[in-house]
């Protein structure tokens, strides 16, 4: 008895929209660390790294203002300079999703606020979510870590939980740092 | 680099330039063109040397750059491509910071952070997965203590699940993926547990919005069945509508395409194996379950007991599928999905009229807010089966005819009530409904036998036989000692069933 494979042609028409000449991109990546700098600080006429090296004391204090962290995998900061003004410091980390890392941009401008979250890249089959433009947009104008909660203030996307928390957890690091070493004012 | 070397070059230069200064017209003609002559070779030998200098120092610019290059490349997140920046360092030389990281930036990174086990060992690795194989691992599985408060001799601890994942990444669009369970700790003729495999599927990423999924894969349906996980849901065992109705853990075999949107809106579409009502069972000789667990253990619910699971699945007979969600709104997740395909139908009595094609449909929607510290949840499932009637005339007086309509709903509402560190206890409401049967054709519903019947066939084990209905208050919480560690108890009431009522403790892992 031959199979009934009816439920095939609209699965092939289904396919063949799929296929469609849309643009094929390596799919773990989406913007390079230039393109995120540009994006978080497009008035800045340039970046430049800042070598991050803080002794225990500062750190603890990081600690205990961010909270749990999930796995960290490299950390990058950048000046982002308009002329000999500062106008945000831009931080490129990495944090555990479920099993593999997510690599991230976070903007904090000269005044402490969070900008957009940008996701550079993205490795695992689920939790992808994280990508979508709501989900990132709720950082923006953030500047206080009491209003950083995990999944309180920062809300999780069903099926995306873990990244949803990881990467969370790792602004609130970053914030943390900002405050402890970068702030303009920072005791360092 | 030999910079002295170069020093008798500048001497010649700056004698060449002093006799060149200090020659006076007063100077014979033949003297003239003998020193032209030989500050035309001095200048040639200048030359030589400046070319020198200049490729000297043209390779000098190629050893920066590539120095600079293996910097960014140890520094720099995978993907990235921006060159190395002039670092400026932000703090005075700081104490040697204890963080013993080779990483750069080390003493900036959590020192609790220590890697995942199944995650790029460390930047500048050449991919993904454990130690940047490509292979992942991960796992997850649930312990469970019940206590049917009024049948306390049925109370049981159970390895309810443990459950090992296993990934491999081939490159950055392909990866395959896989789950592998086992239920109830032993699995053999003579225990009561089940070797399975959930999951055995390929992906291909096609592009950014567009994923390509073959083998055996979990149906996109409810809020539980692709993300069932304990540390996913609230209760200590799965809610009874997202077992009963919605098959869960459910599986098939086929092929989908699924996909994101950055609007917040994630699709998947697919051709799979259906469901097989060949396996229906219309005489059982015992109740198929006489606690709450057995109920959830024991496959009696309609698409529990056709489902097939890829397990020699009939291939005469697929089913599609369509899911949608939208989760564009942060804390606010809606979805709906639908299925339907011919089953393989339940073969004839002899000189019995032959039944159209029996037709499985079942649909879903769900909805998920979570305003502030809340998590309010709400999920309707119906589902169907058409042309019964003769099937079930043909089976007068089972106590398990198939329906023709099967349908559950449940509210639930969550909150974080308390937090400290990554402790977090949850507490949490649910009042569920499910109707295995709410419809018949070709009989009037189930014949259920009055008063006590045995159970089984030890002596002297007598109880009722349960209706296929209930309506179930559940009161718990879930204590999360991290992400990966969650320890459970609820209580529940039912309305029909009252004797299933029990207390649950449970340990749930996921990694």
């Amino acid at each position: 008895m031959a199979p009934d494979l009816r439920p095939l042609g609209w699965l092939g028409a289904l396919a063949a929209v799929a296929a469609a000449p849309v643009q094929v991109v390596v799919a773990a990546d989406y913007l390079s660390v230039e393109q995120a700098q540009r994006v978080l600080f497009p008035q800045a006429d340039r970046f430049t790294e800042v070598a991050l090296a803080l002794d225990a004391a500062q750190r603890e204090r990081v600690q205990r203002l961010a909270g749990p962290q999930p796995p960290h995998r490299s950390l990058r900061a950048f000046r982002a300079l308009q002329g000999d003004a500062q106008v945000g410091t831009v931080f490129i980390d990495e944090v555990v999703g479920k099993q593999d890392f997510i690599t991230y941009a976070a903007g904090i401008d000269a005044g402490g606020q969070l900008k957009p979250l940008e996701v550079l890249s993205y490795r695992e089959s689920h939790g992808g979510e994280i990508r979508s433009e709501a989900w990132r947009h709720q950082f923006a104008g953030r500047g206080d870590l009491e209003a950083l909660r995990v999944a309180v203030d920062i809300k999780n996307i069903a099926g995306a939980t873990l990244s949803c928390e990881h990467v969370t957890q790792g602004v609130r690091w970053l914030m943390a740092l900002w405050q402890i070493a970068l702030k303009p004012s920072a005791n360092v | 680099m030999n910079r002295k070397s170069h020093r008798p070059g500048s001497w010649s230069l700056a004698l060449a330039t002093a006799a060149a200064l200090t020659g006076g017209p007063a100077q014979a003609a033949g003297d003239d063109a003998a020193t032209l002559k030989a500050l035309q070779q001095q200048l040639q030998q200048i030359q030589a040397e400046l070319k020198g200098l200049a490729e000297e120092n043209r390779a000098l610019k190629e050893h920066e750059a590539e120095v600079d290059r293996k910097l960014a490349a140890l520094n720099a997140p995978a993907g990235g491509t921006a060159p190395v920046a002039q670092a400026v360092p932000v703090a005075p030389a700081a104490a040697v910071p204890d963080n013993t990281s080779a990483l750069p930036n080390a003493s900036a990174l959590p020192s609790t952070a220590a890697l995942s086990p199944t995650a790029t060992a460390s930047p500048g690795t050449t991919g993904p997965g454990l130690f940047g194989t490509g292979l992942r691992l991960w796992g997850y599985g649930e312990v469970y203590y019940t206590n049917p408060t009024s049948e306390r001799q049925d109370s049981q601890f159970d390895l309810a699940r443990a459950v090992f994942g296993i990934g491999y990444q081939f490159d950055e669009k392909t990866e395959f993926n896989s789950e592998y369970e086992v239920e109830h700790a032993v699995a053999s003729a003579d225990d009561p547990g089940e070797f399975e495999v959930e999951q055995f599927y390929v992906d291909r990423h096609l592009n950014d919005y567009v994923t390509a999924r073959a083998g055996l894969f979990l149906m996109p349906f409810g809020l539980l069945n692709e993300h069932h996980e304990p540390t996913n849901f609230y209760g200590v065992q799965r809610n009874f509508v997202e077992t009963l109705i919605i098959p869960s853990t459910w599986r098939e075999g086929g092929l989908n395409f699924h996909g994101d949107t950055p609007l917040g809106i994630g699709w998947n579409a697919g051709v799979t194996t259906g469901f097989d009502l060949s396996k229906w069972d219309f005489a059982p000789e015992f109740p198929p379950y006489h606690t709450a667990l057995d109920l959830e253990n024991s496959g009696v619910a309609p698409l529990q007991a056709t489902h097939q699971e890829l397990a020699l699945a009939n291939g005469r007979h697929l089913s599609q599928y369509l899911a949608l969600s939208y989760y564009g709104v942060p804390g606010l997740n809606l979805g709906a999905a639908i299925s339907t395909g011919d089953a393989v139908p339940v073969p004839a009595p002899p000189n019995a009229p032959i039944p159209g094609n029996q037709r499985v449909a079942l649909w879903e929607a769900h909805a998920r807010w979570t305003p502030g510290p809340f998590d309010l949840t709400a999920l309707y499932a119906r589902g169907t089966i058409s042309n019964t009637a003769l099937i079930n005339q043909s089976n007068p007086g089972s106590p398990n005819p198939i329906p023709s309509a099967f349908y559950g709903y449940y509210f639930q509402g969550a909150m974080q009530a308390w937090q400290h560190g990554d402790y977090k206890l949850n507490p949490f409401v649910r009042y569920e409904v499910y109707n295995m049967g709410s419809k018949y054709d070709g009989t009037a519903g189930p014949v259920i036998p009055e008063g006590d019947v045995p159970l089984s066939a030890a002596p002297g084990d007598y109880g009722r036989w349960p209706v296929w209905y209930d309506r179930v208050w559940t009161v718990g919480a879930n204590f999360y000692l991290g992400p990966h560690l969650v320890l459970k108890t609820d209580y529940q009431w039912f309305k029909d069933n009252v004797d299933f009522k029990r207390w649950d403790l449970g340990l749930g892992i996921a990694f």
